[in-house]
């Protein structure tokens, strides 16, 4: 049919008004200047869109400015190229290039203009295609910068094609013009039979060659399944091979035992040595050892923990209409190989976790963490990686569009940069929902409802070859061969209609149970949930598809993006489907949850795969791992003249941990839904860095939540039990900032490790699982301390990247964040300054702890590595921290201080800097009074070190007396004044540390992370 | 029945409806959310309606210009249903979105016929990119416009990426000048209230570098109204930019931005009721 169908080729550009700039071109060129120092005297921008219909020319040339090109300021054109008309491009372009996907790569863009294609021409919709390429006309290109380079700055291979006209084509004419990209066609195979029955090394040929990421004793344990009589007996009778599994079997077993999905190191039983203690034990799950007790522990004291572990989703009590749920989780690997579309899936895909929460909860607040290679990384970046300013552009444009086209602000967030994210970058997404406790229909909204029967639906986005093998593949290491159909690129308006159709199908009451498609596709939303009711029958036959030819074992792997699994009573399946076709969203009944005993797959009338729903899940056998502490030794750090520390806060302020993210930041959307009451910025010039986010969900209400993140990496270098408290103490200490409530909060515990398990790669694995052990017994500690459950979270362990030889592994990281109450937002606090003559304290105690401090890898990096990163790491006191965090909030309630804000990277002096960026003022301090905490503190320490539990907070004079009365009894000191004026003034007792120009700071600040752009 | 009823449209990646009908209520009137398909299907209509809300969001992602696809659907598929309700004297807004909606599909600024000719536009911001940052409106005072009656000016948030208003005939923009349809404009907080200008103010006092400082727009009766601000988001002082710095304790309330809506809500319940 495609062969007889025209191809229209339609293009637009900016038109030529005065005041009005080619901003695509314009985005273009400040981009290649801010990543590349290149500097090009003009781009222009030409947007293409190949459209595959029946058009009459009439109909073709209508299109134009009804449809691709504004009337009012564009130019538009069909079936002619804009370059050929000289009215609009008067002087040849230098070089050309035309951008495109390659067939099959989700084009968002094609998919709306299709939509509005069928909009204008109904009849066309059974045979109509669109795709879309850019254009990029450049002039004015420096000497020996070869078209191929800038060709290569402009799409990524792994997802694009480019086309290419030199000076001399297009001196000629000759402009680049892709081919419509069509889908190559499929061929479907039929389910093969993978036979078992092989030696061990061929065992663990089959699980490489086909990308299962299986382990031989795992591989075994699928191998003695099916020699088990019983098994074999059933599968006679069903007419499959009895002896062996088939393709689909043997995938879905892989995806649903993917360090990915089942957490195998988690549940492992280690064997662990400590070395300095003398320590050799054994350790049953460090999930249910550390994670899960402790909560549950938690759990008998509150009635506020509502769902816990089991779901998408943590859920709590908020008040009694209204429950919050959170959960946070990587996409590290496909934002490594392309940084756009895998960015941006991680959010859509963490925002459905939210939906497949309990009946359906309502995402309402995105948080993004993201850990990058230094965005002026200058030595040597192995082939098959991305500049880490590149990726981190393009992560952070995922992000932007994934949430704001989403409609869910981006409420709080961190980027941190470490050499060793350059192999694979950390991108944490994690969404918080709101669900109402009660359905109309008086179910919990928390708990699902299935039943033997309930229909299975698959709904919102169809299947296709993208994003097969992404589970297993992000549970194995990135190396060049990495599969580029393990990349996609998320569909936002598809799932937002999505999102908008469910939530009205849950209020309506026809919703049983939900879960949403991510890793491992249907095999694990379906497989999962008919573990429920005890057994699910899926038929692969009627699931749509994006192309035709897909095998069994593909469609039911796929993890194909936008798609929910939802299981609807018989009797409600008109009303469901009724409401899909409003909100035109597409919703197929696949299959029926049963309680057989057995996930069985079907195509049409073939079984393809019967898995007993017990060997599905409790199947795979425990890993047995071995685990050797051994601190490790650093050098102490050389520290400067003390005439020095001015000079050195202002180099401080100005790397990229410390310095200010707003350009970045103000690209996302954090307003939406007109909740936002402490917002990333704030300060007389809405420039300063809030601490924790507090929303007001409930329009009207004063009711908030806090949102807040704490991340440390660096201090696993030392100890990754101290990154894991310090992470903790980080997160909780943000929203004591605004003024959470110390007796409703819960946190979400995210690990992302280098391979922890010994192996020829990995030889230092021991050390790797030792700091895993310490990082859980931190969590352990400290949350129980803190009183803070862990309600979800989420591990990814593989995160090396091995490329020619050359091996990366990133530092443990922790994620921690929070989400807790706030009893009334109009007592929310925030950290800037107010008023000059206010009085600054800084509250909690300060010891000489500058290990692995920001200022400690200043100094390195600034000396080659002849000045350590060792020293004391900051060492947790959470008993001594919660007392002073319960004393200060209280203060708050008593509207006693004026602004809060936490001590963090680069310690106190970075602290007071941003307080003072916040009312545009100086401060005179003495810090004279918190020597007394720690008789080995010098003014680096005080000044630079990074104890926890410090909060600088600032108090109107006239309410000083009862400040400190409230803080009676907690380390709470008076350092000095906001003062009139630009100077930042530190004295230690009569001696002045340094007087810096708050100005200065500021600038150096806000320069590092400046994105660029015309403004 | 005697309330004043809005309808809030939906679907399609619109995503500020549930602020944009709390606002409404907040000032006495009742709104309902309704997908633009329920109209398009006749399961609900337009005409049981005083007000018709096209909030902010990124109908179908923005893609192929700002409020292009969900204008064609409204221009192409509600057409008679939309000049009927211009036509009766009943009131329109567009925020964001749904402002880059009503320009697209030619309801705005609009012509005494309503032909839904499309005469201005949205481009992408000069800085190219999407940004959240709060800004100050000023207000003109001898505009025709309903919903912004008696307001000086305003705080608002900004939230968009195509909102530098411009149009290919400035003879135009005179005409809407004199008339008084360029109505709400960025200004410089810094200065004393009037002091709105056509020359172009700095990046970000003018966060996209519209025209004339032009942030929204009315048609001829000033009863259709659009902006790219967002007014709904600053319904109550704890959502302010600053008000941890300049809201007392004991003096919160009421927002900013809802002076607009209870201007439309008065003026409906005055003449549509």
């Amino acid at each position: 049919m495609g062969t007889t169908t025209p191809v229209f080729s339609f293009e637009v550009t900016t038109r030529d008004l005065a005041g009005l700039p080619d901003a695509r071109g314009d985005s273009v060129k400040s981009m290649l200047a801010s990543n590349y120092n290149l500097n090009v005297e003009s781009v222009r921008v030409i947007l293409g869109y190949q459209v595959r219909a029946k058009l009459s020319p009439d109909e073709a040339e209508r299109t134009v400015y009804d449809l691709f090109a504004d009337p009012v300021m564009e130019e538009g054109s069909v079936n002619t190229r804009l370059l050929d008309n000289p009215t609009i491009f008067s002087e040849v372009p230098q070089i050309v290039i035309q951008a495109g996907f390659k067939p099959g790569v989700t084009d968002n863009a094609g998919q709306a203009g299709l939509d509005g294609l069928l909009t204008l021409f109904p009849h066309l919709a059974n045979d109509a295609a669109v795709a879309t390429t850019r254009t990029y006309a450049f002039w004015g290109v420096p000497e020996n910068t070869s078209a191929e380079w800038l060709a290569s700055k402009l799409h990524n291979p792994m997802i694009e094609r480019a086309a290419i006209a030199s000076q001399a084509e297009c001196e000629k004419s000759a402009w680049p013009s892709l081919d419509f990209p069509d889908r190559p066609a499929l061929e479907q195979t039929t389910p093969a039979i993978v036979d078992l029955e092989v030696s061990d090394e061929e065992l663990i040929d089959i699980s490489e060659t086909g990308l299962l990421a299986l382990n031989l004793t795992e591989m075994k344990a699928i191998q003695s399944h099916y020699r088990e009589p019983s098994v074999r007996e059933a599968r006679e009778k069903l007419g499959l091979p009895q002896n062996a599994p088939t393709d689909a079997e043997l995938e879905c077993l892989a995806q649903t035992w993917s360090e990915h999905c089942s957490h195998k190191i988690f549940a492992a039983k280690i064997h662990h040595k400590d070395t300095e203690t003398g320590e050799d034990s054994t350790i049953d799950s460090l999930f249910k050892t550390h994670i899960m007790k402790p909560t549950l522990d938690i759990q008998k004291k509150v009635d506020w923990l509502l769902s816990i572990f089991h779901d998408n989703s943590g859920v709590i009590a908020w008040n009694d209409e209204w429950s919050l749920c959170m959960k946070a989780e990587t996409h590290n690997s496909p934002s490594a190989l392309d940084p756009f579309g895998g960015a941006m899936t991680g959010i859509v895909g963490v925002n459905r976790d939210i939906l497949g929460t309990g009946l359906g909860a309502r995402p309402i607040a995105n948080t993004d963490v993201f850990c990058f290679g230094p965005p002026d990384y200058s030595g040597n970046i192995p082939e098959g990686l991305f500049h880490p300013s590149r990726v981190f552009r393009g992560v952070h444009a995922g992000v932007r569009a994934g949430g704001n086209e989403s409609g869910i602000p981006t409420v709080n967030g961190a980027i941190i940069f470490d050499d060793r994210y350059l192999g694979k970058p950390l991108v944490y997404c994690g969404t918080v929902g709101l669900m109402p406790r009660t359905l109309p229909d008086g179910r919990e909204s928390h708990d699902k409802t299935p039943t033997p029967g309930d229909v299975v639906y698959m709904v919102g986005g169809r299947v296709g070859s993208d994003g097969i093998h992404g589970a297993t593949f992000s549970s194995l290491e990135l190396t060049e061969e990495s599969p580029s159909s393990a990349v996609q690129i998320g569909d936002p308006i598809t799932q937002k209609k999505m999102l908008d159709m469910i939530i009205e199908a849950r209020d309506e009451g026809l919703i049983q149970v939900i879960t949403d498609n991510g890793a491992g596709g249907l095999s694990s939303s379906v497989g999962e949930m008919a573990e429920l009711t005890g057994g699910a029958d899926l038929d692969l036959a009627v699931v749509p598809l994006k192309q035709a030819g897909l095998s069994p074992w593909e469609i039911l792997v796929s993890e194909s993006q936008e798609r929910m699994t939802v299981g609807i009573s018989p009797e409600d399946c008109a009303a469901f489907e009724a409401l899909a076709k409003l909100h035109e969203v597409e919703a197929t009944a696949v299959g029926t949850f049963t309680d057989s005993g057995a996930f069985v797959v079907r195509m049409g009338e073939d079984v393809v795969a019967h898995l007993p729903i017990s060997f599905l899940h409790d199947g795979c056998p425990q890993l047995e791992l071995d685990s050797e502490w051994t601190p490790p030794t650093h050098a102490e750090p050389i520290l400067p003249d003390v005439s020095e520390m001015g000079e050195v806060l202002l180099r401080l302020m100005a790397r990229p941990n410390i310095a200010s993210k707003e350009w970045w930041v103000r690209s996302y959307d954090h307003e939406v839904i007109a909740q936002s009451v402490i917002k990333p910025f704030c300060g007389v010039n809405h420039d300063a860095p809030g601490d924790a986010a507090v929303i007001a969900p409930i329009q009207g209400q004063t009711q908030g939540a806090v949102i807040s993140n704490g991340i440390v990496p660096r201090y696993s270098d030392i100890d990754a039990y101290a990154m894991t408290a310090a992470s903790i103490d980080e997160a909780l200490r943000n929203a004591v900032c605004v003024g959470v409530d110390l007796d409703l909060i819960a946190g979400l515990d995210n690990f992302c490790w280098p391979d922890p398990v010994e192996s020829a790669k990995t030889p230092d694995g021991r050390y790797k699982l030792a700091q895993l052990v310490r990082a859980n017994r931190a969590l352990d500690d400290v949350c129980r301390a803190y009183n803070l459950p862990c309600i979800s979270g989420k591990d990814s362990m593989k995160n090396d990247a091995t490329l020619h030889g050359e091996k990366i592994s990133i530092p443990p990281t922790i994620l921690f964040s929070l989400i807790g109450n706030h009893s009334d937002v109009r007592k929310a606090v925030s950290s800037d300054f107010k008023s000059v003559g206010d009085r600054i304290y800084l509250c909690g105690e300060s010891h000489h702890e500058l290990g692995a401090s920001e200022l400690s890898y200043m100094l390195r990096d600034e000396s080659n590595g002849k000045s350590g990163i060792g020293g004391r790491v900051p060492e947790i006191d959470p008993t001594r921290n919660l007392a002073m965090y319960r004393a200060l909030t209280n203060g708050m309630e008593n509207n006693l201080v004026a602004s809060a804000h936490d001590c963090s990277d680069g310690g106190l002096a970075v602290s007071l800097a941003e307080c003072c960026f916040g009312s545009n003022s100086g401060a005179d301090v003495d810090i004279s009074s918190i020597m007394s905490d720690c008789n080995q503190i010098d003014a680096w320490g005080a000044l630079f070190g990074e104890s926890l539990g410090r909060i600088l907070v600032s108090v109107k004079s006239e309410d000083c007396e009862a400040f400190e009365a409230s803080m009676s009894g907690h380390a709470c000191y008076n350092l000095g004044t906001v003062v009139d004026g630009d100077k930042i003034s530190v004295n230690n007792g009569e001696d002045r540390l340094f007087s810096s120009s708050m100005s200065n700071l500021r600038s150096a600040w806000k320069g590092t992370l400046d994105g660029g752009g015309p403004q | 029945m005697n309330q004043v009823r809005v309808a809030v449209l939906s679907g399609f990646g619109i995503n500020c409806e549930t602020e944009t009908m709390a606002v409404f209520e907040m000032v006495g009137a009742t709104a309902d959310r309704v997908h633009v398909n329920r109209l398009v299907n006749g399961e609900m209509s337009l005409d049981d309606y005083h007000i018709m809300a096209v909030p902010g969001g990124f109908s179908f992602g923005d893609h192929l210009g700002s409020g292009r696809l969900m204008g064609n659907r409204l221009r192409f598929g509600l057409r008679d249903q939309v000049r009927r309700f211009v036509q009766s004297g009943k009131l329109v807004i567009g925020i964001c979105n749904g402002f880059q909606v009503l320009v697209k599909m030619g309801l705005l600024p609009g012509d005494e016929e309503v032909s839904l000719t499309q005469t201005a536009s949205l481009a992408l911001n000069d800085s190219g990119h999407y940004e959240n940052r709060w800004a100050t409106l000023e207000f003109d005072p001898v505009s025709p416009c309903v919903w912004t009656k008696g307001i000086t000016r305003m705080r608002v948030p900004i939230r968009h990426g195509e909102g530098k208003f411009v149009t290919n005939d400035r003879e135009l923009l005179d005409r809407w000048s004199e008339s008084g349809q360029l109505v709400a404009r960025y200004v410089d907080p810094a200065t004393e209230y009037p002091s709105s200008s056509d020359e172009v103010l700095p990046y970000p006092i003018s966060p996209n570098q519209s025209w004339r400082n032009i942030a929204g727009v009315c048609d001829p009766t000033g009863l259709v109204f659009g902006l790219m601000p967002h007014p709904e988001a600053n319904h109550s002082t704890w959502l302010g930019a600053t008000w941890t710095r300049d809201v007392e304790d004991g003096e919160h309330g009421e927002g900013e931005g809802l002076a607009i809506f209870r201007n439309a809500v008065n003026y409906a319940e005055e003449n549509l009721l």
